[in-house]
């Protein structure tokens, strides 16, 4: 693992310094996307990242959850340095200190509910039985205690969020990062995902980091960032 | 993990069993021939023994084992002249005939005529009696049997075989001895086999010589001797069967393996197709926390699966064709399937499910996250 590092401000779980991320480097095509972002999450924050379409706020997402290295720059997560990570490791981190809840839910279509709520367990090395007892419980915790042998196909899209939820929070992550996790949601339903995330801020401790372009689903968040063209713009 | 790799496999059934039937059919091509190979080894190497530390005398030109020794015809002054040969011990004649039938593999007619003393040359010295007694000097219309040739006309003591329209009254059976040339044949005395056959001379000769590391130097004096016999020792026939059956291997082998790596392209198809379709559900399995090993793992895992299911029932398949095998030649090619042969199809198909498998798995745990759950 890379050196510890602590973050400026105090409890601050994620530190992003400096941050460039360009597509296509080099090419005609040469796409920057991240133009030398920093930023701090704290522990147990609830915020908003909020730009209009092509702002880089899915790029950023992705680099704060170890799925993309950035090109320069780099993220602290719980004071480790990211970018001297292997990819093997990053994922490691993906699967021990993130949560992660997709627009699209990404579930396993032919798993049941509670199959892909153990899914992220057993991938983490969780034993079988372990893994069955904390997913029946999660399952429980998002409302869903009826439909744990549904597949999502069997299931409205609030409720495979639902289950995107559960699963996120799984391996017990530092963090959560949701992106656009009401935008395939109808306001109602879209309205009762956000406050279970926000219940699971308040009551649980999660920290939630939330991609957004919807102003009403920003109005939660302890604090807003707004991104545009790849720079932060402005914080609340 | 490894349950979930199962899952998998379960998930396309028609296509997991469509894969697993060409990995059947190659397995089972190379176990029912490997086993065909293996009984025409056995039978090779039952006549070896058979032959074993002596001199098999028979009229050059004359048919083999099979067909009795037809046209073979040699004389009591033959039997003399070779008697007198150096470092010659014993000589035994013999006359054989085949009852019915008898071309290819169906030996089950050969009817022996030997002096009953002299039987044990054709038996073997550890072979004993399943029932009955034993042929003796001076005995006239007795029959002693092989167990197999007993056992496929139903005969037990007391019962009669007709041979050439004289009855025969079985006295004694041969006890299970595992060489096909003993266990079909049935045994007469020498003088009831030159009246049936209205013969005065012998089909062959075994010659046995003083010392066994001589039967090679023994064969050539005979040959020396009288160029019209032609004079084989165990030695010439375990090169021939050797280079036989390893020829009789290398085809079938051949046709097998190309039936198998036919089977391990259709793995090959299957997982690829399979991590194709799968893509976003692997960037969603690497987003949550799997490594590439895990990924090619998995991928692997059910290309294995797949293949170790086919090599088991192609094994138990190759293992039905050796039996029907055994049916068809009545017997006379032990096809079996050896533990080796089963393992070697096992292991086979396991080999082809890793090579089917690495690839489509490599693939796999490439798959970019990001791309595979933005753009899938």
């Amino acid at each position: 693992m890379a050196k510890s590092r602590k973050c400026d401000a105090k409890g601050c779980t994620i530190e992003v310094k400096g941050v460039n991320k360009y597509y296509n480097k080099g090419l005609q095509s040469e796409v920057h996307v991240l133009k030398d972002v920093n930023v701090c999450f704290d522990k147990g924050s609830f915020v908003s990242i909020m730009g209009p379409s092509g702002s880089g706020k899915t790029t950023l997402l992705d680099i704060i959850g170890c799925l993309l290295k950035p090109t320069s720059g780099t993220v602290y997560l719980d004071g480790i340095d990211t970018s001297k990570l292997s990819d093997n490791q990053l994922a490691t981190i993906r699967g021990k200190t993130i949560g992660f809840i997709f627009q699209q839910y990404n579930l396993v279509n032919s798993f049941t509910a509670l199959e892909n709520v153990e899914l992220a367990m057993r991938i983490n090395g969780k034993p079988k039985n372990e893994a069955r007892k904390r997913a029946t419980k999660l399952l429980d915790l998002v409302g869903l205690s009826h439909r744990v042998n549904n597949r999502p196909t069997q299931m409205s899209g609030g409720e495979q969020q639902r289950v995107a939820i559960a699963r996120a929070l799984s391996n017990e992550p530092k963090v959560i990062l949701g992106d656009e996790p009401t935008g395939n949601l109808d306001t109602k339903t879209g309205g009762k995902i956000l406050d279970l995330l926000k219940r699971l801020n308040k009551e649980e401790g999660y920290t939630i980091i939330n991609v957004t372009h919807d102003p009403e689903v920003g109005k939660i968040a302890d604090k807003v960032i707004h991104i545009r063209d790849g720079m932060i713009t402005g914080k609340r | 993990m490894i349950d979930l790799a199962f899952k998998n496999v379960k998930r396309e059934k028609s296509r997991t069993f469509l894969t697993v039937l060409g990995i059947v059919i190659g397995i089972g091509v190379i176990v029912a021939l490997g086993s065909f190979a293996e009984g025409i080894n056995v039978f090779f190497q039952s006549t070896l023994e058979f032959s074993a530390g002596k001199v098999t005398v028979q009229q050059r030109g004359a048919g083999g084992f099979q067909t009795g020794f037809s046209g073979s015809d040699i004389t009591d002054e033959q039997v003399e002249a070779i008697k007198m040969l150096d470092g010659v011990k014993e000589v035994v004649p013999v006359n054989m005939y085949i009852e019915a039938g008898g071309i290819g593999f169906d030996i089950q007619m050969i009817v022996v005529g030997l002096d009953p003393s002299n039987s044990n040359v054709f038996v073997g010295d550890d072979i004993g009696l399943y029932s009955g007694r034993e042929l003796e000097p001076g005995d006239s219309g007795y029959i002693v049997v092989g167990k197999d040739f007993a056992d496929s006309r139903g005969l037990v003591i007391g019962d009669t075989v007709t041979l050439k329209d004289t009855g025969f009254e079985v006295i004694g059976i041969i006890e299970k001895s595992n060489n096909a040339n003993v266990d079909s044949s049935a045994m007469i005395t020498m003088s009831d086999m030159q009246d049936l056959l209205d013969t005065e001379s012998y089909s062959l000769l075994y010659v046995i010589p003083e010392d066994i590391r001589d039967v090679e130097t023994i064969a050539d004096r005979i040959e020396d001797e009288d160029d019209s016999l032609s004079a084989t020792t165990n030695k010439d026939f375990a090169r021939t069967a050797t280079d036989v059956v390893n020829r009789i291997r290398m085809f079938m082998f051949a046709m097998g393996g190309i039936a198998a790596v036919i089977g391990g392209l259709g793995v090959l198809n299957t997982m690829v197709m399979s991590v194709l379709e799968r893509r976003k559900e692997i960037g969603v399995m690497k987003a949550i926390g799997a490594t590439n090993y895990n990924v090619l793992f998995q991928i692997l895992s059910e290309s294995l699966i797949i293949s170790l299911l086919g090599g088991v029932i192609g094994v138990l398949v190759g293992q039905i064709g050796a039996f029907v095998l055994v049916v068809v030649t009545e017997g006379a090619i032990p096809a079996t399937v050896t533990p080796g042969l089963a393992a070697t199809g096992i292991l086979f198909a396991m080999a082809l499910g890793a090579i089917g498998g690495i690839y489509p798995a490599w693939q796999a745990a490439r798959v970019d996250p990001v791309q595979a759950l933005r753009y899938e």
